[in-house]
C-alpha cells in the first residue's frame, strides 16, 4: 500500500479501534469483577462474551465499512455506536472512579440514537427524505435534553429505581428526584416512539423499493428493526417492573436479543462491504471480458450482471438527432429517475456519452466505471450511432420506393380519369356525327367516321394497357394473387402459378413482388423460355417469391429489382434461370 | 325496358342516357355514385342497372360492390357493369357472386349502342354477358399443354361465344347455322374438354370461364 497517502480520518479511526479494544476489554474486566450485579454483562459469562463481542463487532464492521470512502460516514457511525455500546457496562463499575461512571451514564443514552441514524442513513451515508432527517434530528435533540437534565438534576442516591449506579453523578447541580424521574420516563417513551417510527420508515422502504435496492437494504434494515423492537419491549417491561434486574428472565431475554441484533447489524455491514468490493471488481473486469468485438447490448447485459440489477439500462445520446437510443440504435424515451431507480450520466471530454438507469441502491456508479468500461461505452455509443443512421437510411430507401409506387398509382388514375374520359367523349361525338351522316345519306363521311371511331377505340385499348402496365388497379384493390393471375393471363409465355399466399400484405411488398414477377416473365420471354413457374410462399414473416423458367442463361443483372428488394430489407438471388426474392412483411 | 344509369362522369352519363333514349329505352334513374344508385333502384325498380365499375370514393371496384348489393336486395333487377379493366378476375367475381342477370362489358363499348342494347336485352332475358375482349384474353392465354389445341377452328369460335354468355340460339344466329348444329358443336367441345354439360346457361358460362382460367 505504498504511495497511498494516509488521511487524518484514517488515523482517527485507527485510534478509535485501539480505544475500542481497551474499552471493550475494560468492560469485560468490569463485568467479571466489580460489575457482577450492576450490569447485564456481569450476569453470566454468556452475557459478558456477547456484550463485548457485539460492541467490538460493531466497531470492527465500522472500520471495514469506513475503509471505503463512499461509505465512510456509515462506518464512523458504527464505530461511534460500538464505543458508546460499552458505556452501559462502565456505568456499573461498582466503586469505580465517579467521573468515569458519570460520563458512562450520560453516554449510554446515545447508543440507540446513533444506531437509528446509521440505519436511516444506510447505504449512502446521507439521509433520504424529510421524514428520516426529521426523525434523526428529533431523536438527537431529545436525547441531548434528557442527558442534560440527567446530568444536572439526577442524584442517583435518591432514585428509588436505580440499579447500575446508585452513588455517582459528578455533574449534579441540584437534586430534583421527582423531576429527574419524570425525565427518565419521558426519555424512555420518546425513545420507544422513535424506535417505532424507525420500524415504520424501514418497513416502508423495504416495501416500496425495487428488488436490487431491497436486497442491499435488508442486511442492515432487518437487524435495525430487531433492535428497535427490543427498545420498545424494554420500555414496556420497565413500565411493568420499574426496578431493572438483569436476573429477571424478561429483561435478560430482551438484552440478549439486543446483543444478537447488534451482532447481525455488524455482520450485515461487513457483508455489504464485501459485496460492494466483489461488485466493483466485476464491473472493472467487464471491459476485458467483453472481447474484441462485442455485439451491441452486451455491455448493458454485463453491467447488469456485475451489479446484480437486471433492470439496468444503458442509453446513448445522439447529439445530431437529439434523442436517446439503445445499443442497436433504436430511439428510446429519455431516461428519468423513478422511486428506487437512479440515473447516472457519464460524461467524457465534456460530452454526454451514455446515461445508465439503475437501482438507487447503487451509489455513485460513475466512480465505479473504470477507463476500460468507459472506452467500451464510447465504442458502443459509436456503434449505436452508426446503427441508428443505418436505420434512417433504410427508412428513407423505403420511403423513396413508396413514393415511386404511389406516383405510379396516381398516374394510373390520372390516365383513367383524364385521357380516357377525353377519348370516350371523342368517340361519343364521332358516333353522333356518324348517325347524323347516316341520316344525311352521306356515305363517304360515314365510312371516314367509322374509321375514326375504330382509331378512338384502339386508342382506348392502348391507353388501358398502358395504365395497367404502370400500375394494375387490381393489385391495390384485390391483392397479389389476383394480380398475378391477371399477369399470367396476358403473359407472352405459359405461366404456372402455385403456392400463392392468400390475404393481403403491405402495399409496398405486394407491388415489389408483382413487379418482380412481371419483370422476370418479360426477361424469361426474352431468353426464349417455353414456360415459367411462379411461386409465392410465406416463411416466418417473409414473403418468398420465386420465378423459374426454362430459357437460356440470364445475362441481365436485374439491378433495379435488386435495389427495390434491398430497399425493403429483402434479399434477391439472381440465378441463370431462377429469381428468388425474400421480402420481410412483418 | 326500364334502365338506371350510374357513372360519376357527367359527360359519359349524359351521353349514355341520350343514346339509350334514342334507342327507345326508358332511362328511369341516373346516379353519380353507388349510394345514389342503390337509392334510385329502390325507388324506381328498373329492369337493369348500368353501372360504372370505378366510382367514388376509392375509384376501384365500387361498381362490383354495388352490383352485389343490388342483386341481393332486388333479385329481379339485372346489373351490367362497365369496366376500364380487362380483368378476368373481376368478370369471374361478378358472375360467381351472382347466379344470373349480370354482365361485364368494357367501358369503350358504351357508345356502341347496339352492343349495349343487346347486352341489356340478354340480361333481361336472364342471360349472362361477358365482354369479348375478356373472353379472347382467356382463350388466347398461353398454355403449356393446350387443351384447346384439340378443338377445330369453328369449335373454338363456339367456345368463345359460349363464354361470352350467348345462348345456342344466339350463337346460331351469329354464325348463320342452325341451332342443332350449335348444339352438336357444344356437346363435342364439352366432351373434348371433359366439362360437365349443364342446361343452365349461367353455369355453362361459369364452367367454361373457370376452365379457361385454370
Amino acid at each position: 500500500m505504498t504511495g497511498v497517502p494516509i488521511r487524518r480520518g484514517d488515523l482517527a479511526r485507527l485510534a478509535a479501534g485501539l480505544v475500542a479494544l481497551a474499552v471493550g476489554f475494560g468492560a469485560l474486566a468490569i463485568a467479571q469483577g466489580p460489575g457482577t450485579s450492576t450490569t447485564y454483562a456481569g450476569h453470566s459469562s454468556l452475557t459478558a462474551t456477547l456484550t463485548v463481542a457485539a460492541g467490538l463487532a460493531l466497531v470492527g464492521a465500522g472500520l471495514v465499512t469506513a475503509f471505503d470512502r463512499r461509505t465512510a460516514r456509515i462506518g464512523d457511525l458504527a464505530v461511534l455506536a460500538g464505543l458508546v455500546w460499552f458505556a452501559s457496562v462502565w456505568v456499573g463499575w461498582d466503586k469505580g472512579p465517579p467521573l468515569t461512571r458519570s460520563l458512562a451514564m450520560l453516554a449510554a443514552g446515545f447508543t440507540f440514537p446513533l444506531l437509528l441514524h446509521l440505519a436511516l442513513a444506510y447505504p449512502s451515508g446521507r439521509l433520504r427524505g424529510a421524514v428520516a432527517r426529521a426523525l434523526v434530528w428529533v431523536v438527537y435533540l431529545e436525547t441531548a435534553i434528557a442527558t442534560l437534565g440527567r446530568a444536572l438534576l439526577r442524584d442517583p442516591f435518591f432514585d428509588p429505581n436505580c440499579w447500575a449506579n446508585c452513588t455517582d453523578n459528578v455533574f449534579l447541580v441540584r437534586s430534583l428526584p421527582r423531576l429527574a424521574r419524570g425525565i427518565e420516563v419521558a426519555d424512555r417513551w420518546l425513545t420507544a416512539a422513535a424506535a417505532a417510527a424507525l420500524v415504520m420508515v424501514l418497513g416502508w422502504r423495504l416495501l416500496r423499493d425495487s428488488w436490487p435496492a431491497r436486497r442491499a437494504l435488508l442486511p442492515v434494515a432487518l437487524p435495525a428493526i430487531l433492535l428497535a423492537v427490543t427498545v420498545i419491549a424494554h420500555a414496556i417491561a420497565l413500565q411493568r417492573t420499574p426496578l431493572e434486574d438483569p436476573s429477571d428472565p424478561v429483561f435478560g431475554a430482551i438484552f440478549l436479543i439486543g446483543c444478537v441484533g447488534v451482532l447481525l447489524l455488524a455482520a450485515g455491514l461487513v457483508w455489504a462491504a464485501i459485496r460492494t468490493r466483489v461488485q466493483r471488481r466485476a464491473v472493472a473486469r467487464i471491459a476485458t471480458s467483453l472481447g474484441q468485438a462485442p455485439p451491441p447490448g452486451s455491455l448493458q447485459a454485463a453491467l447488469a450482471r456485475a451489479v446484480g440489477d437486471p433492470k439496468l439500462q444503458i442509453t446513448y445520446w445522439l447529439p445530431d438527432a437529439e434523442h436517446f437510443v439503445d445499443a442497436i440504435g433504436r430511439p428510446v424515451a429519455d431516461p428519468v429517475a423513478a422511486p428506487g431507480r437512479a440515473v447516472t450520466t457519464l460524461v467524457r471530454d465534456g460530452r454526454r456519452i451514455a446515461v445508465v438507469s439503475h437501482t438507487a441502491a447503487l451509489p455513485d456508479l460513475e466512480r465505479e466505471l473504470g477507463a476500460g468500461v468507459r472506452l467500451a461505452l464510447e465504442n458502443e455509443r459509436l456503434q449505436a450511432q452508426a446503427l441508428a443512421q443505418l436505420d434512417q437510411l433504410r427508412a428513407s430507401r423505403v420511403r423513396i420506393v413508396e413514393a415511386g409506387d404511389s406516383e405510379r398509382r396516381r398516374l394510373e388514375r390520372d390516365l383513367h380519369d383524364g385521357a380516357q374520359q377525353q377519348l370516350l367523349a371523342l368517340s361519343y361525338d364521332l358516333r353522333l356525327a356518324h348517325t347524323q351522316a347516316g341520316a344525311d345519306g352521306d356515305a363517304p363521311t360515314g365510312s371516314l367516321l367509322i374509321e375514326a371511331i375504330d382509331q378512338a377505340q384502339a386508342g382506348l385499348g392502348e391507353l388501358r394497357d398502358l395504365a395497367h402496365g404502370i400500375y394494375p388497379a387490381i393489385l391495390g384493390e384485390a391483392g397479389l394473387t389476383p394480380a398475378l393471375a391477371s399477369l399470367a393471363d396476358a403473359a407472352p409465355l405459359p405461366v404456372q402459378i402455385h403456392d400463392t399466399v392468400e390475404g393481403r400484405h403491405p402495399a409496398v411488398v405486394e407491388t415489389c413482388a408483382y413487379l418482380l414477377v412481371a419483370e422476370a416473365l418479360d426477361d424469361a420471354a426474352g431468353r426464349d423460355a417455353s414456360h415459367a413457374t411462379v411461386s409465392v410462399m410465406k416463411d416466418s414473416g417473409r414473403l418468398v417469391v420465386t420465378v423459374k423458367d426454362d430459357g437460356t442463361n440470364r445475362t441481365a443483372t436485374m439491378i433495379q429489382l435488386a435495389d427495390r428488394v434491398g430497399a425493403l430489407d429483402g434479399q434477391l438471388a439472381v440465378e441463370p434461370t431462377r429469381l428468388r426474392a425474400e421480402l420481410p412483411c412483418g | 325496358m326500364r334502365v338506371a344509369v350510374a357513372d360519376d362522369t357527367m359527360l359519359t352519363r349524359e351521353g349514355i342516357v341520350h343514346l339509350l333514349r334514342d334507342a327507345g329505352i326508358e332511362v328511369v334513374a341516373e346516379a353519380e355514385d353507388a349510394q345514389g344508385l342503390l337509392h334510385q333502384v329502390r325507388l324506381t325498380r328498373p329492369d337493369v342497372a348500368l353501372v360504372d365499375i370505378r366510382m367514388p370514393p376509392t375509384h376501384t371496384d365500387e361498381g362490383l360492390v354495388a352490383a352485389q348489393a343490388i342483386r341481393a336486395e332486388h333479385p329481379q333487377v339485372g346489373v351490367l357493369v362497365l369496366s376500364q379493366y380487362v380483368e378476368p378476375t373481376y368478370a369471374l367475381r361478378l358472375i360467381q357472386e351472382q347466379p344470373e342477370r349480370v354482365g361485364y362489358l368494357l367501358k369503350e363499348r358504351v357508345f356502341d349502342i347496339a352492343t349495349v342494347v343487346d347486352a341489356l336485352r340478354r340480361i333481361v332475358d336472364g342471360e349472362t354477358v361477358i365482354d369479348p375482349t375478356i373472353v379472347s384474353r382467356l382463350v388466347g392465354r398461353r398454355r403449356r399443354q393446350d387443351p384447346l389445341a384439340g378443338l377445330s377452328e369453328r369449335e373454338r369460335q363456339v367456345l368463345g361465344l359460349v363464354a361470352e354468355g350467348m345462348s345456342n340460339r344466339a350463337i346460331a344466329t351469329r354464325l348463320y347455322v342452325t341451332e342443332r348444329t350449335v348444339e352438336a358443336h357444344v356437346t363435342q367441345i364439352f366432351q373434348k374438354l371433359r366439362l360437365p354439360e349443364s342446361p343452365d346457361q349461367h353455369r355453362r358460362v361459369l364452367a367454361v370461364l373457370a376452365f379457361l382460367r385454370a
